[in-house]
């Protein structure tokens, strides 16, 4: 089948920090978790693909509360980015009454994950605090585009974890969530006036790649 | 290929109900994993939602109901459909399984207007995002197939929500349903389905 592309958008905020953990400890464990992952996740990928044996990608993963607290990262920064760009009330009418449940759906994400990490005996992330830079939210097309940048990320990050989840469930869940961000990426580009239709298939990050991108806005 | 070749070739035909039991028979006692009879199983089972799907927006962009945006967004969707047709085809082939063909449809009064047109297409995409929601499970072994199956599942959702908002639907329970997707067993969507196959080609 044809193989989902793995593709880099544009930096959302031009690659300035809007992440800000809690504490070194947080952050690092972030930074950690995530690059430790990705790496190996490429290197598994790699030499599964000379061995022309994808199924190996699966059993020598990092385990799946890693990619949990990896989405729990991600669905945080999603809920306090719509959080305050609502508060902004640069939106209104029918922009607001489509973003509105995006917010709801992205704080509901993260009580999900971060209920089912602690289910399975894990320690959910700390919450880190965000700094958006000025003017995130001044108008709605900045608040929109950069909303397009994060929900196109989120897409690409959960379908780049589908085939590492080692849970059934876990993937269902997980699955569960992606869809959603779909919907949210193409609603918000057909706000822009932008193309809600990129594909004929839902493209793939790598947790290395969407780090890439995360890590500039957390602050050193 | 021509479009038309392709979900309408030349095959014995037999009609639709006694295609559904027959295709229902085999999963009518069972859920999830049991649902399905190997990966070739899903994949043909997705074809066929795909053949649904492509043949639906191929009559109905013809029709002629759409302009502007509409219709663009229904021109894209409908190239989508069809590339999901091949992809599904191409995969079934090559692990040695023979696709399904696509079955005969009938769309009913779908294409009366734009508005049923939108609203049959909203029933469609909603239905095809819980069927691979609920397909999924049984791809799970094979993380190429699920990654490429999951891959489809998303677009399906995009179409769903852009179809809901041309309707000026509400955005919760219209747009979207939910902050997750809800799955469906194979049964619960074939049943959907089943008014608008006429028949289905056995081989």
């Amino acid at each position: 089948m044809t193989q989902p592309q793995q593709f880099v958008r544009p930096q959302p905020f031009g690659g300035r920090p809007v992440i800000q953990f809690r504490d070194d400890h947080s952050r690092r464990r972030f930074l950690q978790t995530a690059l430790v992952v990705g790496a190996g996740s490429s290197l598994v990928a790699a030499a599964a693909a000379m061995r022309g044996d994808p199924r190996a990608v699966a059993d020598a993963t990092a385990n799946d509360l890693d990619i949990l607290n990896y989405a729990l990262t991600l669905e945080h920064l999603e809920a306090e980015f719509y959080t305050q760009g609502l508060d902004s009330g640069v939106l209104g009418g029918r922009d607001l009454e489509l973003v509105e449940p995006i917010r709801d759906h992205e704080q509901a994400h993260v009580e999900a994950v971060t209920q089912t990490i602690t289910d399975l005996g894990g320690e959910p992330v700390d919450k880190p605090s965000f700094m958006f830079p000025d003017g995130t939210f001044d108008d709605k097309d900045m608040f929109l585009t950069n909303a397009s940048a994060f929900e196109e990320l989120g897409v690409t990050a959960y379908h780049g974890q589908v085939p590492r989840i080692d849970d059934a469930d876990i993937l269902a869940a997980a699955a569960a969530i992606a869809g959603v961000e779909s919907r949210h990426a193409a609603i918000v580009a057909d706000l822009l006036g932008e193309n809600p239709f990129p594909s004929p298939f839902e493209k793939t990050m790598t947790m290395e790649q969407v780090l890439e991108q995360a890590s500039t806005f957390i602050e050193q | 290929m021509n479009r038309r070749d392709l979900i309408r070739g030349a095959a014995v035909a037999i009609p639709g109900s006694v295609a559904l039991s027959m295709l229902s028979a085999k999963w009518a006692f069972a859920e999830g994993v049991d649902d399905f009879d190997g990966p070739v199983d899903v994949l043909n089972y997705a074809l066929t939602l795909e053949y649904l799907e492509a043949e639906f927006y191929r009559q109905g962009n013809e029709a002629g109901l759409a302009e502007g945006r509409a219709a663009d967004y229904l021109s894209t969707i409908q190239t989508d459909e069809e590339a999901h047709v091949m992809a599904l085809q191409d995969t079934i082939a090559q692990l040695g399984g023979t696709a399904v063909p696509a079955p005969q449809v009938d769309f009913g009064q779908a294409f009366g207007s734009l508005e049923s047109y939108l609203e049959t297409a909203y029933t469609f995409e909603n239905l095809g995002v819980q069927a691979y929601l609920g397909a999924a499970p049984a791809l799970f072994q094979q993380k190429e197939l699920l990654s490429a199956a999951a891959s489809i599942f998303g677009v399906e959702a995009r179409h769903a929500a852009i179809i809901a908002n041309l309707q000026e639907k509400a955005a919760e329970g219209g747009v979207y349903q939910g902050a997750v997707e809800t799955p469906a067993d194979r049964s619960t969507v074939l049943q959907a389905a089943s008014p608008f196959i006429v028949a289905a080609r056995t081989y």
